[in-house]
């Protein structure tokens, strides 16, 4: 659960880019019993600086987006607060489809992490010896590029007529895809594929750093005592390994779902039209349209799902269970 | 199911941990490898329980050989050193879990009764977390023993229980070995716990078995100084062999099978080699010569030249390369067990046997142990030469500073071959 901790607190940072982070941990564990001294007010002093910059930076802002979010008007008129509650039931009918694909992108993309991320993680924690850091530097070194550069080189590497759509084509990869609905004819770029294999290799290191890290912790001798007891290497695996993983698990898909359910660089550099996700249409409603009524209620609501989706999956991981 | 090592080796890299060992563990028996952290003992149970796979050897198990049977495949279970329980599982399903690889169906009441010979009956339902260390340890043993396993390996399972915890298990583990009459394959770093409950020993040292055999005769009869030294304390000190007689009487033979040493067989006299006198010195020279002992049956006593000191024992009681066959002046380690040893004032110094092997010395130091007194004494042999005495009737004159005479029995006395380190074993826990 420690590890879970941090991640009530980033959750909406990437639905809501203007609007902050997360809840409000920074208020403290309310106000203690007059008198004791200096030594007493000690955590209240350290808590300032983070509940400062929340406050300015977090919760003023969120404030002033729900009341963006209930506003009428035009850019010309201005725009004044009418409790129109109408804009989140409008946003959602013009819109809905760019929710749901969002979160359709997102699943895939962090099943796709998690298939990718485990054996890696578990090769990581496990098997690597003293090549260990290596692999692990190995992962994080993407970062140290930008993301937009980043996702613009899958740009160049899935672009028409380039190596992996001459070589899928060849291998008849791609007819099976269109059929499928996933690619166009005999190209990858502006399609679903594209996107979510964006997705997938942006948020990777996200799924595998909380991965490792969970399994890094489990006691190899437990592994010993399962085939001490009977359990073939498979059945080791699912018996002792992964729930003993779970927390990690849990960890990882949370960091790769929220972020790409948020997610717009992916989808405007790598989809066309036809895979616009939520967030373009909120960067489009706020930078192209100016309807900032319609963009804040679209983010409330993108938040609203995403918790709401949150906390019914972790509340079926039962992650509290886990050690 | 008696087990069977034949040339069973274990190499990591340039580093061998585990020489090719020959060794036969008899069916039912509690066995214990005993040794420091690093003497291949924990390698050795890990190759038995299929963790670790031999570089050269076998292992028969009965009449089958289990070598290179992967370890899910083999009917032995292990208790694990940190007892190694699964953290999210609860304890009836922790002790399950083998029965459940199994195919086993209904565990329940098979569970039940295990937690209950553990006596744990009330915890089934606890996570591992939730129990303390003792409890812990007896989960895992549970766990082991629920499979009845041909063999049950256990390594070091008490180490991480504190003092009284682990005597109170020793005896436990013990009970319960003889309850379910299951091989026990135990492997400790502490001599006591080896000695408490195995019925066999076998001593490692540096990747080899020094010495195997019952408690008693590893502690009563060493055959090396690792063994002397980290089996309870042993006075080692060096010394000559002067004289080396036949026997007079037929039992030679048997005394030289060690079965029982006594001071029959042939006697090997030893002195103190010289430039370790003090001036205490001239009275020990004198005291076996004044004595004048009568000759023990089958024994000879042997006038030494020039000697300071002058010790017997009897030649079953020398682990020396062909002892039989030693020439004068040969260089070996004379032992003895500090409880082997009464301490005298010179005044009744006239009440030593005539036999036993004299000493005299002084008093450095006097500790108050409770059950016994510990004294150290400045000798000629030995200049820190260690001394237990019940604490029942002590002789108040011995205190630091006395000067006091020391003797044993010639049976008391071991030799060793004097090319090995005589601190070897010493330093360790």
């Amino acid at each position: 659960m420690t590890a879970l901790a941090p991640l009530a607190g980033t959750s909406e940072t990437p639905s809501a880019p203007q609007g902050g982070a997360g809840s409000d941990d920074g208020a403290g564990p309310g106000a203690g019993p007059g008198g004791g001294g200096r030594r007493r007010l000690t955590p209240y002093w350290l808590l300032l600086p983070a509940g400062l910059w929340l406050a300015v930076f977090f919760v003023a802002p969120l404030f002033y987006q729900a009341s963006t979010s209930v506003q009428s008007g035009s850019l010309e008129e201005g725009f004044r607060v009418t409790w129109r509650f109408s804009n989140y039931s409008d946003a959602l009918a013009a819109y809905g489809e760019h929710f749901l694909r969002s979160f359709g992108y997102a699943a895939t993309a962090t099943a796709l992490c998690l298939a990718i991320g485990y054996p890696l993680a578990y090769m990581i924690a496990f098997r690597a010896g003293r090549w260990r850091n290596l692999v692990l530097v190995m992962v994080i070194a993407p970062f140290f590029t930008s993301f937009l550069i980043r996702t613009l080189a899958w740009k160049t590497i899935l672009s028409d007529g380039g190596p992996v759509v001459g070589a899928l084509s060849s291998l008849h990869v791609l007819d099976l895809t269109s059929r499928l609905g996933l690619t166009g004819d005999e190209r990858l770029l502006a399609t679903p594929l594209a996107v979510v294999c964006g997705l997938t290799y942006n948020f990777l290191p996200f799924m595998i750093l909380p991965l490792y890290s969970s399994l890094e912790r489990i006691d190899t001798s437990l592994h010993e005592a399962a085939r001490d007891l009977y359990a073939t290497p498979a059945t080791t695996f699912r018996k002792v390994t992964f729930p003993l993983s779970l927390p990690g698990v849990v960890a990882g898909t949370l960091l790769t779902f929220i972020p790409a359910s948020g997610d717009y660089i992916n989808a405007q550099l790598l989809g066309s039209p036809n895979e616009q996700m939520v967030g373009n249409a909120i960067q489009k409603q706020f930078l192209n349209v100016l309807d900032y009524p319609t963009a804040a209620a679209m983010s409330f609501l993108l938040m609203a799902l995403i918790l709401i989706m949150v906390s019914a999956y972790m509340r079926k991981a039962g992650t509290e269970e886990l050690v | 199911m008696t087990i069977t090592l034949s040339g069973i080796c274990k190499t990591f890299g340039d580093f061998t941990a585990v020489h090719p060992l020959d060794l036969t563990i008899p069916e039912g028996s509690f066995f214990a490898l005993l040794g420091a952290s690093g003497c291949g003992k924990t390698t050795t149970l890990r190759m038995l329980a299929g963790l670790e796979e031999p570089t050269g050897g076998t292992i028969l198990l009965g009449d089958d050989d289990i070598t290179h049977l992967p370890p899910h495949k083999r009917p032995v279970n292990t208790v694990f050193q940190n007892y190694a329980l699964f953290p999210h599982l609860d304890i009836a399903e922790n002790v399950a879990f083998g029965l459940r690889r199994r195919g086993v169906k209904s565990v329940r009441a098979q569970v039940a009764e295990m937690l209950d010979l553990v006596q744990l009956g009330g915890m089934a339902r606890r996570k591992p977390r939730q129990l303390s260390g003792g409890q812990q340890q007896r989960v895992a043993l549970a766990r082991a023993l629920i499979n009845r396993p041909r063999v049950l390996l256990l390594d070091e399972p008490l180490g991480a229980l504190d003092l009284k915890l682990r005597r109170q298990m020793q005896l436990e583990l013990k009970r319960i070995q003889t309850e379910v009459g299951i091989t026990f394959v135990h492997v400790t770093h502490d001599q006591e716990e080896a000695m408490t409950m195995a019925d066999s020993v076998a001593v490692m040292y540096r990747g080899r078995v020094e010495q195997l055999g019952p408690p008693a005769e590893l502690y009563e009869n060493p055959r090396s100084t690792f063994v002397a030294n980290f089996l309870g304390t042993s006075n080692l000190f060096e010394a000559e062999i002067l004289s080396h007689l036949s026997a007079l009487g037929p039992s030679a033979e048997a005394a030289g099978e060690g079965e029982e040493p006594v001071e029959s067989g042939t006697s090997i006299v030893f002195e103190a080699p010289e430039g370790a006198e003090t001036p205490a010195d001239a009275g020990a020279a004198e005291a076996p010569e004044g004595a004048s002992a009568e000759e023990a049956p089958g024994e000879t006593r042997v006038q030494v030249a020039g000697a300071d000191v002058t010790l017997r024992l009897p030649t079953s009681r020398c682990a020396v390369e062909g002892a039989e066959s030693v020439e004068k002046g040969t260089k070996i380690l004379v032992g003895v067990r500090p409880e082997k040893i009464a301490l005298l004032h010179p005044d009744e110094a006239d009440a030593v046997p005539a036999t036993d092997n004299q000493l005299t010395g002084r008093i450095k130091d006097a500790g108050y142990l409770g059950v016994s007194w510990q004294y150290l004494v400045e000798t000629p042999a030995c200049s820190d030469l260690t001394v237990y005495e019940q604490n029942v009737e002590r002789d108040t004159r011995l205190t630091a500073g006395a000067d006091v005479v020391l003797h044993w029995r010639p049976a008391h006395t071991f030799a060793l071959d004097a090319t090995q380190d005589a601190a070897a074993g010493e330093e360790i826990l």
